[in-house]
């Protein structure tokens, strides 16, 4: 009786909420990205006669607030965005309305967008649910004036016999971050709180390493030596050539250190290359530039991607309003004019627009950075092993674990988990 | 004659329980209504595999959830930790809100001033307090070990070192919560009745002895009731761990609610959640009717 | 000890207490009115300096809307959970009514940690055309103010106003008047230190705010949320919006003055 209660109640909710059918009510996150966005509706809803209602939350606690949403069958918010690591857990349920048939119906181009970015927030096993919105690729932030400066590149020469220059490979990066700690200044800054913010940053670490986080089968491949490697030069960059309490700074933390000029180099999320010229945060401004993580060798990089997609949940009251909006933010006109306010782009023709390039002379390196990043292993499970990595890998660090038992530990449940999803057999 | 005396107070006790029920209905509609249904769901959602991937009640698991709850090491753990955090700050904000209680009692002067600076904390937001002081306490650029520096003490790893992050996050608890016992415990204070002091001055009782034989026995409910509440709001802390440490680092600062929390809303498995919920339900429950026994037994 | 020492040593306590809680606060106010830049520069240096974070707060973040929202539900919601817990308390402890088993069952739900209730709480608002209302978050609250109100409350009337109340109903008053004329005015400190913390519960409360409102009924501390986003803590309007936040506190000291020196008082007439 209770049961039936229960499901009828979950399953057979009738009437939407307080969005109306001239609404689109879409849920965001308050990133520079939105505001771009919001700058612009105005002119979609002079086109449309469609209103639209942003509203934003904190990037955290979103997941919690869409996921009552979407489980019943209507919910509030006509169009959703998804970030990638929610992507397997969210089509996994169902959550998603599929877009084929709009996108073919309407010729919307999806060849347009870069490949890397419609594979992480776009397609999941052939199906299209999402139109990619902004990358967010991690890549490396350094410090040009200090690789410019004559001395550096005298006393580096003299220390290790090769020349103090933007680093080709990783190995050479290592060497720079060694080589600038002296004095109270830093050769790195890290990002080691748990779980996503570790998790993420050393993903690059393992990437550069040559390492992946499964093979074709989804057999985890972690503990290895480029995993041992990642964790060992992750625990001495923080430990060593970081500033204390590394260990647990968030993005934010971090992000300070680098823009007070208390640090040589940052590995982060892309968008911040725009924070370190705002002069109100940041004491560097022109001093900053951002490159793909160096990899093993000069070709390979070993940035992490990362990515929000537009969707269109079960639930939406009014999908069809949603897609006219989806339609046309993510035209190559609507792309472009975000992107020239300072969005992160994912499509290609905007990369190459030589509006867009004149304005920002590092989208080529941007783009690179995307076109040799790696994807994180985006399946149903994709948040429980962020957590999972996050405890092992904080555990390492503070060295109550060796690097080889957490890298077991995390195969272990990782292995669970591709199980319990049907990847692995 | 005096069957007649107890039919009359048969009479009035009824009226007097009829009266009582008459004064709660009102709060027991309101918490009927609204708070029953998501009870009893927790209830029968625990012994339910169920996870919001796909969400039906179909395969009823019996105690299969309290068993895989009890069997992780990881909520083993974070329960005692959350024991030992929650004795820790209820203990501490105790005996530092009525120290001040006993203080704002005393004196009628800037009274106002003092309650309304204190209230100051208790109206920020978890989030805004957590957010505020990770400003204060970065290791390197803030404020905290700056000051420090200047008195030749080395920068302290408040968040970042195993040992120190869950007594950081103790402080920073008793900065933002500690008011929240002075308002009760000064608001019992000030409805002390002023004889039995007067009486005792006559008979030559000094300060200390007025405290241990008037105030502390009168005030026994008020401060039973004060530990209770702070004791149920501090169990289900979060919002600070959430936003300080993420229940890091390693797993230092992990309380058993952020570790439901994540149970619930990462790993979408509300039915493991919900045992691990009742479980501490019951747990807190059974103190509180001890603490309620114990109350009732003064009397 | 001199007089003079006894009148001086709770205010040299109570200063050094104020100067804990306030310190913080000050550089709170000091980081409003400067830049992200300047407020993590170590040595400090006075930098810049301006009232910008007071006008981004109200012209690039809703401030005004998180605040009224806030507002109206925290008071509405202790407005009616006030008398209702008032009245349940005193059923509780003059009568004990329900026995302790219902005292307990009342405080139950409240034990459990709120992510596993708000999920139903979703369902049963959204079927109620409750979900994304003021006056859904005004129910919600009211579910956890009630109990704990009534809880701080009953101890508020198991003092020795009984005897009193007796005395009353000898005279002839009945046992609504007793409970309204007596045993509430009795209980005033109680009643109104309640009432203060009730409020504080439904202002900070964050989950249920988070879950069960809308753009338009979106609360202070989901708001201010915000300004923690994936591209970093925007901590300047952060601590604009906080300071802005608290000011209503010293708009309510001439109530505080009133309140704390009546409630006083109030307790030296039984």
């Amino acid at each position: 009786m209770l049961k039936k209660l229960l499901l009828g109640s979950v399953m057979a909710l009738g009437f939407a909420g307080s969005a109306s059918a001239e609404t689109v009510s879409i849920l965001m996150e308050g990133v520079p990205d939105t505001e771009y966005v919001k700058a612009l509706v105005p002119e979609f809803t002079k086109e449309t006669g469609i209103e639209v209602n942003l509203e934003v939350v904190n990037y955290a606690e979103m997941h919690t607030k869409l996921v009552p949403q979407l489980v019943a069958p209507k919910g509030s918010y006509s169009a959703i965005v998804v970030d990638f690591y929610w992507v397997g857990e969210f089509a996994k349920a169902g959550w998603m309305q599929p877009l084929d048939d709009r996108i073919k119906a309407d010729n919307f181009d999806t060849s347009a967008y870069i490949p890397a970015l419609m594979d992480l927030v776009g397609k999941v096993d052939g199906t299209t649910y999402m139109l990619p919105f902004y990358n967010y690729a991690m890549g490396l932030t350094y410090r040009t004036d200090l690789l410019a400066d004559a001395k550096n590149q005298a006393d580096f020469k003299a220390k290790y016999n090769m020349d103090l220059r933007v680093p080709q490979t990783w190995d050479e990066y290592l060497k720079q971050v060694e080589f600038f700690t002296k004095d109270g200044f830093y050769g790195v800054v890290n990002q080691g709180l748990r779980p996503d913010p570790i998790a993420m940053e050393w993903s690059n670490y393992l990437f550069a390493n040559g390492g992946e986080y499964h093979d074709a089968n989804w057999k985890p491949t972690l503990n290895t030596e480029a995993g041992v490697k990642a964790i060992e030069q992750y625990t001495t960059n923080i430990n060593k050539y970081g500033p204390v309490g590394s260990a647990s700074f968030g993005f934010d933390e971090a992000f300070n250190v680098m823009a007070q000029g208390k640090a040589y180099s940052y590995i982060t999320y892309n968008f911040f290359r725009t924070s370190y010229d705002d002069p109100s945060k940041s004491a560097v401004v022109g001093k900053v530039e951002i490159m793909p993580v160096p990899g093993a060798t000069p070709d390979k990089g070993g940035s992490l991607n990362g990515a929000w997609g537009w969707a269109i949940p079960k639930s939406s009251p009014n999908p069809d309003a949603a897609w006219t909006f989806l339609k046309w933010v993510e035209s190559k006109e609507i792309a472009k004019k975000r992107a020239l306010a300072g969005g992160s782009p994912t499509r290609t023709d905007v990369f190459d627009d030589p509006d867009v390039l004149a304005k920002y002379p590092y989208y080529p390196a941007l783009k690179k950075l995307l076109l040799t990043s790696h994807n994180f292993a985006v399946f149903t499970y994709t948040p429980q092993l962020v957590e999972v990595l996050g405890r092992e890998l904080s555990l390492a660090v503070a060295g109550e674990k060796s690097p080889q038992d957490a890298l077991a530990a995390i195969e272990v449940e990782f292995t669970e988990l591709a199980k319990k999803d049907g990847k692995l057999q | 004659m005096m069957v007649r005396m107890g039919q009359a107070s048969n009479a009035a006790d009824r009226r007097d329980r009829r009266f009582g029920y008459a004064l709660a209905a009102p709060s027991l509609t309101v918490l009927f209504l609204i708070i029953l249904f998501p009870v009893l769901s927790a209830l029968f959602t625990s012994l339910h595999e169920y996870t919001l991937i796909a969400p039906n009640f179909d395969t009823f698991t019996g105690l299969a959830n309290f068993k895989a709850a009890l069997g992780d090491a990881e909520f083993r753990h974070s329960a005692w930790l959350t024991l030992r955090f929650v004795i820790g700050v209820v203990l501490l904000e105790f005996v530092i809100g009525f120290g001040v209680a006993l203080m704002l009692n005393k004196v009628e002067r800037f009274k106002p001033v003092y309650y309304a600076i204190l209230l100051c904390p208790l109206l920020m937001n978890p989030v805004i307090v957590g957010l505020i002081w990770r400003m204060f306490l970065h290791p390197n650029l803030g404020i905290v070990n700056y000051l420090l520096g200047t008195i030749g003490i080395s920068p302290v790893n408040w968040l970042g070192d195993t040992k120190i992050a869950i007594w950081t996050v103790i402080l920073v608890d008793i900065w933002h919560q500690v008011s929240f016992m002075i308002v009760l415990l000064l608001a019992g204070l000030s409805s002390l009745p002023k004889e039995p002091y007067e009486a005792a001055r006559v008979d030559g009782a000094n300060a200390f002895q007025c405290f241990v034989h008037i105030t502390l026995p009168m005030m026994r409910t008020v401060i039973i009731v004060t530990l209770l509440i702070r004791f149920i709001f501090a169990v289900k802390t979060y919002d600070l761990i959430y936003i300080m440490t993420r229940g890091g680092p390693g797993v230092a600062t992990d309380l058993v609610s952020y570790f439901i929390y994540r149970t619930a809303f990462v790993s979408l498995n509300i039915g493991e959640a919900s045992a691990m919920s009742i479980l501490l339900l019951t747990a807190i429950l059974a103190l509180t009717a001890y603490l309620y026994r114990y109350m009732r037994s003064l009397n | 000890m001199r007089p003079g020492w006894r009148n001086i040593i709770p205010h040299i306590v109570l200063s050094v207490f104020s100067l804990a809680i306030l310190l913080p606060l000050i550089w709170v106010v000091r980081v409003s009115l400067t830049d992200k830049l300047t407020a993590y520069k170590i040595p400090p240096e006075i930098g810049h300096v301006g009232i910008e974070n007071y006008i981004e707060i109200f012209s690039t973040y809703p401030f005004e809307r998180w605040f009224f929202n806030s507002l109206i539900v925290a008071l509405v919601s202790t407005a009616i959970a006030l008398p209702l817990a008032t009245a349940m308390a005193y059923a509780f402890a003059r009568f004990n009514t329900g026995g302790a088993f219902l005292r307990l069952g009342v405080l139950a739900s409240q034990m459990l940690p709120p992510i596993i209730l708000v999920l139903p709480l979703f369902t049963l608002f959204f079927s109620t055309g409750l979900m994304q209302t003021r006056m859904g978050l005004i129910l919600a609250h009211l579910t956890i103010s009630l109990p704990f109100l009534a809880w701080m409350l009953v101890s508020f009337f198991e003092g020795d106003s009984a005897s009193l109340e007796e005395a009353a109903r000898i005279d002839g008053a009945t046992r609504w008047q007793a409970f309204i004329k007596i045993a509430v005015p009795v209980a005033a400190p109680g009643i109104l230190a309640a009432g203060l913390l009730g409020f504080i519960l439904s202002w900070n409360e964050f989950l249920f705010a988070l879950v069960l409102s809308g753009a338009d009924s979106q609360t202070l501390p989901i708001g201010l949320a915000s300004m923690e986003t994936h591209a970093g803590v925007e901590i300047a309007p952060l601590a604009a919006a906080t300071v802005v936040s608290l000011l209503p506190v010293f708009a309510l000291l001439p109530f505080l003055r009133k309140y704390l020196i009546k409630g006083l008082s109030l307790g030296a007439l039984k």
